[in-house]
């Protein structure tokens, strides 16, 4: 059975596009050619399959025609369209139809593969020429064979011809589908990303001890045709930088990975060793020389001057500058119950935003900050916090290890979330320029996770219920008992989350009936309007059921404010149930007297109220 | 002997002057970068064909060091090429031009690696990449796919050399201080006390009230121009907005929210004259 190599030859495509390309090729295959490939080539400069034991014709296809019931009318011309005679249509479920016979493979492949070719879906693509296609980079050359035929492809110049690796092959002629790999690995080719990357990390294990916290081996892996782990060494000087600064210059900047102290692994596609080598390590050197000349201008400076110069940097318009910031941080951080170190952190904390090397590697504010602090011989304590501030800055990333550094962290988002949606900044769809979201699952997480003591009272209403939609995502209980939770009157964000699980937890029957309770009494008051109601007035209790509600609430808030877990409250509140199970049976509360009927509703929206504040708002859990 | 600085320039002139290109000069007041010169902004709109080369002095207020960082400097040269359309071939052309100048290209590593360029104040993007020699950025590619935000009719190639950096590799320099201008004269002695006046004015003298008054008048100037029809003229006030833009944004005087204002600004303005040029171009055409 026929063999068929489809090779997409394009300039220097990036790593996200061989990806994404090499991922989609199966599929378009599928429908293409009715078969998966297999095997599947991506690098920089082709996407290629390779598909096997293909049928030499395409099926027989029968298309349907008019119904049966409209034959003499529609049968002619239908047949007639289709090349037959009436008498050759068959019927089938109804309907008459014509089978059109399958084409030879070799027929239809050009225009199957123009659709593959054009039917990515790339995340970015461009236009290159008057042909229209799109695609990330321009392609220019397809090699299509099937078996040992070529195989015109009208998006570009089509034919058994490949290219091999830049300046020291050119292009080479495929003899057939079957030797593809092979004759690119003569021309100097990997095209298997697979034995790349296994290249690649046996080179790195070889030197030992490297590291790739960046994660730029995926892309390096389609930065080469035929990788080459090189060591290269940089003047021990730069090892007084902050490491995280030299890091970050090897590996955003140059791709490298560390290998500790001052050596460095980097992959090369070719060239003499030695060469390369030389111009990596210079690249480097001045990479590290601009970053040490912006260190020690900061360092000369000090932390406490960079501090000074905060005024004179925007926050946000109309926000003030990021020394207003640094005071309001301050009073967050009394606020939240911090101590000394962390308000000495606070005072610290934004003063990397004045310092040149924050400019040049934004990445690393906070880092910086933290060095600087510990250059000028502030506490570890007060260091560690000001690293930590902006943590957790990714979805299930580390929290702050330090109180000092929950207690920042946890003033950082307040601030930043309070000032975004006081200048109306509020995170839409999916723009979220200012990382919204992220600052509030964040809080939540602190809250959380953290066990930091967060009032609610410190976020503003819109940002109260902003950064409590994200606490409703993070537990792990139906979203209407996080609901309810939040219309308790919990003091604290970590008290709602409780609360919420403690709900969740309750067995159905306990739970049947403090919603019953809850939600008969919020009916009642709620039809009757729910009016301004004068105090409950005990003289005015008449029968003995509603006395024993009363006596039944009083005990309830006494119980409840004494408990100091939430089990008893909730144990509290089910002593509610029976009294009022009998008071609904026995007390009419739409008296005829006015005054009857007003004490009897206010004793019922007491009920709930008692019960809404202390576990929240029943009714939103359905039963 | 490696070439010096002013051969390596007239080595890459001679080489895109034999390929057929018009050799322009740099343009009279200051760009941010050679895409800025209309020789490239204002050419590669519309239906015609072009294909330029030129020295480009990029004048960047913020990037100054005072001299003091043989990094960094508030002006560098690129050597700008355009070639509209793209031919298929333009990545072996280029290659070639490495090839002119002294590069051994099988001794050494060369790579692209992805980096698309956005031009916000021209409403211009393009895909491309930065082309590494033993991974050291020397040139800046990009395919234009927009420019004044409309789309381009033929995409354009426009290749970057960073000028500095090719010699730095050349002449096998670690600073560009030290790179042989001309026999016995070194970059410091053409450039190093240009770069400490310069920085001090950039960044201590250059007074931000009158910057800012200079652009809302060459704002206003640009939209009298573009009334009366004269895109080219209109487009140097678009210049100097950009460069009157960047002084301020040196001198720290704008908030991120003024300077996305300022930028909008500017790309108004850009976009106006982008729309004019296509229309009087077709008019003198016709």
């Amino acid at each position: 059975m026929p063999k068929l190599l489809l090779e997409i030859g394009c300039e220097e495509l990036p790593a996200w596009a061989c990806e994404e390309g090499s991922a989609q090729l199966p599929e378009l295959c599928e429908r293409q050619l009715r078969r998966r490939p297999a095997e599947v080539y991506a690098g920089p400069r082709r996407l290629a399959v390779v598909v096997d034991e293909l049928e030499e014709r395409t099926p027989d296809e029968w298309v349907k025609g008019p119904p049966e019931a409209l034959a003499e009318r529609a049968a002619e011309g239908f047949a007639r369209r289709h090349g037959v005679a009436v008498s050759e249509l068959e019927p089938r479920d109804g309907f008459l139809g014509v089978t059109v016979p399958g084409k030879p493979l070799a027929e239809v492949l050009p225009e199957r593969l123009e659709q593959i070719v054009r039917g990515f879906a790339f995340s970015r693509t461009m236009r290159w020429d008057e042909r229209g296609l799109r695609f990330p980079r321009p392609v220019r050359w397809i090699c299509a064979l099937l078996d040992s035929e070529p195989v015109e492809v009208p998006v570009a110049p089509s034919g058994r011809v490949s290219y091999g690796r830049r300046f020291t092959h050119r292009a080479v002629e495929v003899p057939s589908a079957g030797t593809y790999a092979e004759t690119l690995r003569e021309a100097g080719v990997e095209p298997d990303r697979t034995a790349r990357f296994r290249r690649i990390t046996e080179g790195l294990d070889a030197l030992g001890g490297w590291s790739d916290a960046a994660g730029v081996l995926d892309e390096v892996v389609h930065l080469a045709e035929s990788p080459v782990v090189l060591e290269g060494r940089f003047d021990e000087r730069f090892l007084q930088l902050p490491e995280r600064v030299v890091v970050t210059t090897m590996q955003s900047h140059q791709r490298y990975f560390p290998l500790g102290g001052n050596r460095f692994a980097f992959v090369a596609d070719g060239g003499d060793p030695d060469v390369v080598r030389a111009g990596n390590e210079a690249v480097l050197e001045s990479r590290l020389e601009d970053a040490s000349f912006t260190f020690e201008r900061d360092v000369r400076k000090g932390i406490d001057r960079l501090a000074e110069e905060l005024r004179a940097i925007t926050f946000f318009a109309d926000a003030g500058s990021f020394a207003d910031k640094t005071e309001r941080l301050v009073r967050l951080v009394d606020r939240l119950g911090g101590g000394d170190a962390s308000r000495e952190a606070a005072r610290l904390a934004k003063a990397d935003q004045a310092s040149e090397l924050v400019r040049e590697f934004p990445d690393l504010e906070g880092a910086i900050g933290a060095e600087y602090a510990r250059l000028a011989g502030y506490p570890e304590a007060v260091c560690a916090a000001i690293e930590e501030q902006y943590l957790p800055d990714a979805g299930g990333g580390p929290l702050p290890e330090t109180e000092a550094g929950k207690v920042l962290a946890a003033a950082d988002k307040i601030d930043t979330l309070t000032v975004s949606f006081g200048l109306g900044y509020k995170p839409t769809g999916s723009r979220d320029p200012f990382g919204l979201r992220r600052a509030a699952i964040g809080l939540a997480r602190l809250a959380v996770e953290g066990g930091l003591r967060i009032p609610r009272k410190l976020l503003e209403p819109e940002v109260r219920d902003f950064v409590e939609e994200r606490l409703e995502g993070l537990l792990d209980v139906p979203v209407e008992h996080a609901r309810a939770a939040r219309a308790s009157n919990a003091a604290e964000l970590r008290e709602v989350a409780e609360l919420a699980r403690v709900l969740a937890a309750l067995p159905d029957e306990r739970l049947d009936r403090l919603h019953t309770v809850f939600t008969r009494a919020h009916r009642i008051v709620a039809k009757a309007g729910d009016q301004a109601l004068p105090e409950v007035r005990p003289e005015l209790l008449q029968d003995e059921a509603e006395v024993d509600v009363a006596r039944a609430l009083a005990g309830f808030e006494a119980s409840a404010a004494a408990a100091g877990e939430l089990d008893a409250v909730v144990a509290a509140a089910e002593e509610l149930a029976q009294p009022l199970e009998r008071f609904f049976e026995e007390v009419l509360v739409m008296a005829e007297d006015r005054e009857l009927r007003r004490n009897r509703l206010r004793l019922l929206a007491d009920v709930r109220d008692a019960i809404a504040s202390r576990l929240g708002d029943l009714s939103q859990i359905p039963r | 002997m490696a070439p010096t600085y002013q051969e390596t320039i007239a080595a890459l002139q001679s080489y895109w002057a034999d390929y057929g290109c018009v050799v322009v000069q740099p343009y009279h007041t200051e760009v941010g970068a050679g895409t800025f010169n209309p020789a490239t902004f204002l050419r590669c709109l519309g239906p015609k064909p072009w294909k330029t080369a030129y020295v480009e002095p990029s004048i960047r207020p913020s990037d100054g060091r005072y001299g003091e960082n043989p990094f960094r400097f508030q002006q560098f040269l690129q050597y700008q090429v355009v070639l509209k359309p793209a031919p298929a071939d333009v990545l072996d052309l280029y290659f070639a031009s490495l090839e002119h100048v002294g590069i051994d290209l099988l001794r050494h590593d060369v790579r692209l690696v992805e980096d698309n360029w956005e031009g916000p104040t021209l409403g211009a993007w393009g895909l491309g990449w930065e082309v590494w020699l033993d991974g050291m950025e020397v040139t800046q590619w990009t395919y234009f796919q927009q420019l004044g935000g409309m789309d381009v009719e033929l995409v354009p190639a426009e290749i970057t050399y960073g000028l500095d950096r090719l010699a730095m590799h050349v002449q096998g320099k670690r600073s560009v201080l030290d790179l042989e201008w001309a026999p016995g004269v070194t970059w410091a002695d053409v450039y190093l006390e240009n770069e400490r006046e310069w920085s001090t004015y950039n960044f201590e003298v250059a007074p931000v009230d009158v910057l800012m008054a200079r652009f809302a008048e060459h704002e206003e100037e640009c939209r009298t121009l573009l009334d009366r029809r004269l895109p080219l003229p209109a487009y140097d006030m678009v210049l100097k907005c950009s460069h009157a833009f960047n002084l301020l944004d040196a001198r720290g005087a704008l908030s991120t929210t003024e300077r996305a204002a300022y930028i909008a600004r500017v790309r108004d303005l850009a976009r106006s004259v982008a729309q004019l040029y296509l229309e009087v171009d077709a008019e003198v055409a016709a």
